[in-house]
């Protein structure tokens, strides 16, 4: 069986999770001999487009990002989608209740902007644009899960990403609960994979690998009364990751 | 009943303990502090030990059965390499409270009794444990309501806090050793004796919270109320994690995944505790989800705990340590407030009416995770999806199977599913299965080629008892890939030395299209076995297909049938086929007049162990990898969840 080829792209977005893939150190080696990378901008000047495994990293902000990311969908058999910004549109959405002018003259003022770069649209997460075959979620990534996906598709396996909430995990780790302690917290509408990372370390789960539960569920609401919170506060605390079209399903 | 027999003042205790963790033969564990609560974690200095602790977040099930443990190591550059994973070390656990000893004798029950769980049953044998009684008891618990604040066996020695000192009681030889070769005690003087008489005789006074109910009457009150509306009202606001199982001491199911490293040279095969709250729990290959609703998934916990368990074991699976109150944001998961609230609507005599009872003999001996190495010496494709594979066990022993049994079959790196066997018992090392390409496991299965190994375990489950069937007439209806294993029963009852035990056959098979159709070839060679009918159809035909035969769904066959010929008060019908297909067959079966003794089915669930553990494939009080695949109708009867 020849290596798959692997071309990791990048769109809006602070490539924290090509960071995470770069961080395998001692470990890219393993990686290297399982796939060809034949495209990765941050680590490496050598480009291809002929892959079978395009994964995308970053939100779709402007018309010319969509005609980039199709144009890698029709090369890719295999598309997956890398970190927050690339599933759920993450941060990156957050702009998303501006106009484009409203956002352009609050960051740059009055100065002249170039019409095709700064030609924008409201940020969209990957599969807004174009079908995604699989997601590896989080802000950042969890490295265990991108090798777990990597090594799968490898062997020719569909990767299970969980779809059970934060506190599965949260449990197993035996955290006392952020609700006890008083903090707000939306481990039990937020997709696990992430070990409970922000929880373990005590601090309240943030949502960013996408919310399993809509804040409108009966029971969501039923929760968050019981601990003395609003729908609308709940609506907030959600916007962070979560205010994209795709971040809620 | 153990008596304490000696004490040890505070300060030799905690010589003592320190004395353990210093000898390094052992991991030595005890309650600590994690900000208000407590959790069971290795302990460095006998100092961080609180004995004086309510309850733990999680129990101590998860040194017995860890919450990730590997099953196996495989090696992906050999042709089949699978070894069992080293020991851990042996462990002392100090300050089990009394709940949390009977949990872990319940558990024993499901790991050790039938197919010993080898990786557990060694950890039982070299974990001691130092039981400690409650001396704060936590205000979520109702352990007294369960009878489990106090236990007389369970530990190799008991600690009661008595003022200044603890007395021991010494339960077992291994602790009485351990103690003298550790501890300074003193022989216990009548007044300490009566002290811990007279704490444990209080205790129950200390909850604040009691069952209304008896536990021995949870069985009956759940029979009573299957549809209540209150499974529907809590469930609703159910967030779906299944903090109350993960938490539970008496909850052991789990899932079996296979993680290989970057590397794809070598991986493991381990287990992680799983949590029947989850929706993906009964999540099969082809994607369907048996109790789909979470109100089901909610009752089916209480069921578990207070009717399942009690009619398979003989005890109520709950200890009342209260821990899924805690653990349970929108507290909906306290059995103390369900069967509180149950308690107002009555009772009915319960006979384990969801629970089918079967002296299944345990079929692999030792090791239950190992699976042997097989070689794949055919394979035939039946359709696009359909493939038939033909075995070989490398240790060259026959599998011994009965036609209806199946076998898990392991692709290393992958994964492992189960296969109804199709092939006939044979006293050869080899046999085939068919499998249709739907999940991770039969993907990589259509990938590999003759000589390529991949894993058995089995045979498992209960097949079809074809010694009860002859001089009967036969029916057999399948549809789609339920002739996988209906073919290993037809081909056993056609064979030449078999034919003459049985009166009449006839054989219904329906297929959704004719390029569906499998097994043709063999098919055309029963009809012309003597005395068989064998009727066909396809659910749809296009235009292109050519099919000269019937359309329509599998009940249009029924009419066909030559009832004059059916003695039909002695005809045997067995019916498999996709989950929606039983209910209509079995109704046309009811009105040509077959019992439902008579009426057998396959059932289809996850059966991810196959040994009557992991809680997979249970529907109701029945393990389908146990007591299954095979069934009669009269045993499904009282069975909502058989034909959901």
């Amino acid at each position: 069986m020849s290596k798959p080829r692997i071309a990791i792209f990048d769109f809006a977005d602070c490539e924290g999770c090509e960071l995470q893939i770069a961080n395998l150190e001692e470990e890219l080696l393993d990686l290297i001999s399982i796939v060809d990378v034949v495209s990765f901008r941050e680590v490496m000047k050598e480009h291809s487009d002929d892959y079978d495994i395009a994964i995308i990293e970053g939100s779709i902000m402007r018309p010319m990002d969509e005609e980039r990311l199709r144009f890698i969908r029709s090369h890719a058999k295999i598309l997956v989608a890398l970190g927050a910004c690339a599933t759920i549109g993450c941060v990156n959405t957050l702009r998303n209740q501006w106009t484009p002018e409203e956002v352009k003259k609050e960051v740059y003022g009055n100065a002249k902007l170039n019409d095709t770069l700064f030609n924008i649209g409201p940020a969209k997460a990957i599969n807004e644009v174009v079908p995604v075959d699989y997601y590896i979620h989080g802000c950042p990534i969890d490295l265990d899960e991108f090798k777990a996906v990597v090594t799968a598709l490898a062997l020719g396996k569909k990767p299970e990403i969980p779809t059970y909430p934060v506190c599965v995990e949260c449990k197993k780790n035996e955290n006392i609960c952020q609700y006890e302690l008083g903090n707000f917290c939306l481990g039990p509408i937020t997709r696990a994979g992430c070990k409970a990372i922000c929880p373990t370390h005590n601090s309240p789960c943030d949502g960013c690998r996408g919310i399993l539960k809509k804040p409108e569920t009966e029971c969501v609401t039923d929760l968050v009364a019981r601990y003395d919170l609003t729908y609308e506060e709940l609506k907030q605390r959600c916007t962070l990751f979560n205010s994209g079209k795709e971040a809620c399903k | 009943m153990n008596h304490p027999t000696h004490t040890i003042t505070k300060k030799e205790l905690a010589v003592f303990v320190n004395n353990l963790i210093a000898d390094k033969t052992y991991d030595v564990v005890g309650p600590q502090a994690k900000g208000k609560r407590f959790v069971f974690d290795t302990l460095e200095n006998a100092s961080d030990l609180r004995l004086d602790h309510d309850v733990t977040i999680l129990p101590p099930k998860k040194y017995f059965l860890p919450i990730c443990e590997t099953l196996l190591h495989y090696n992906l550059k050999k042709a089949f390499d699978a070894h069992q994973a080293a020991e851990d070390k042996p462990r002392i656990i100090i300050g089990m409270h009394p709940y949390d000893i009977i949990a872990l004798q319940q558990t024993d029950k499901v790991y050790l009794d039938y197919q010993k769980d080898d990786f557990y049953q060694k950890r039982r044998h070299s974990t001691i444990i130092i039981g400690a009684d409650i001396e704060t008891v936590s205000d979520r618990s109702f352990a007294a309501s369960m009878e489990t604040h106090t236990t007389n066996d369970g530990y190799d020695l008991l600690l009661t806090a008595i003022g200044a000192s603890y007395a021991v009681t010494i339960g077992t030889g291994k602790g009485k050793k351990l103690l003298e070769k550790h501890a300074t005690t003193k022989k216990i003087t009548p007044a300490d004796l009566k002290k811990v008489t007279d704490k444990r005789t209080r205790l129950p006074s200390k909850y604040k919270r009691t069952v209304k109910a008896r536990k021995e009457d949870w069985p009956k009150i759940l029979a009573a109320n299957h549809d209540h509306a209150i499974w529907a009202e809590k469930s609703d606001r159910c967030m779906e994690c299944s903090s109350c199982t993960i938490v539970c001491p008496t909850c052991y199911c789990y899932d079996v995944r296979d993680d290989t490293n970057l590397n794809l040279k070598d991986g493991e095969r381990y287990r992680t505790w799983d949590g029947c709250m989850l929706k993906d729990f009964g999540r099969i290959g082809s994607g369907e989800v048996f109790r789909k609703d979470v109100k089901e998934r909610y009752r089916h916990r209480f069921y578990r705990k207070g009717n399942y368990i009690p009619a398979r074991y003989g005890y109520i699976a709950c200890v009342g340590c209260g821990r899924c109150g805690i653990a349970c944001l929108p507290d909906i998961a306290d059995p103390c407030d369900v069967f509180n609230d149950l308690s107002r609507f009555g009772q009915q005599p319960d006979t384990g009416r969801y629970y089918i009872r079967r002296t299944t003999k345990p079929q692999e001996k030792g090791v239950i995770h190992i699976p042997r190495s097989a070689t794949i010496t055919r394979i035939q494709r039946l359709t696009t999806a359909e493939t038939l594979y033909e075995l070989e066990l490398d240790d060259k022993k026959p599998l011994g199977h009965k036609p209806g049994q199946f076998v898990e079959i392991s692709v290393l790196g992958v994964g492992e599913a189960p296969f109804c066997v199709s092939s006939v018992p044979s006293p050869t090392p080899v046999f085939e299965i068919a499998v249709r390409k739907v999940g991770n496991v039969t993907t990589k299965l259509a990938a590999l080629s003759v000589g390529d190994k991949v894993g058995v375990r089995g045979p498992l489950g209960v097949g079809f008892d074809a010694k009860a069937y002859e001089k009967k007439d036969l029916l057999f209806t399948s549809g789609g890939i339920g002739i996988f294993p209906m073919r290993s029963l037809i081909n056993y009852v056609l064979a030449p030395e078999n034919r003459p035990k049985y009166k009449s056959i006839t054989i219904l098979y329906g297929a959704k299209s004719p390029a569906e159709v499998l097994f043709q070839h063999e098919i055309d060679q029963w009809k012309k076995v003597d005395n068989v009918q064998v009727e066909q159809t396809v659910d749809r035909c296009d235009k292109t297909d050519c099919w000269i035969g019937c359309t329509g769904l599998i009940t249009t066959l029924f009419p066909r049938v030559d009832t004059k010929k059916l003695d039909i008060r002695n005809t045997i019908a067995v019916v498999i086929g996709p989950p929606i297909m039983y209910k209509f067959v079995i109704k046309c079966l009811q009105t040509i007049g077959v019992t439902d003794e008579h009426i057998f089915v396959s059932l289809e669930r996850r059966m991810k162990c196959g040994v009557a553990k992991c809680g997979h494939c249970q529907m109701n009080g029945v393990y389908v990898c146990k007591e299954g695949p095979v069934f009669s109708n009269a045993e499904l009867q009282n069975l909502p969840e058989a034909f959901e």
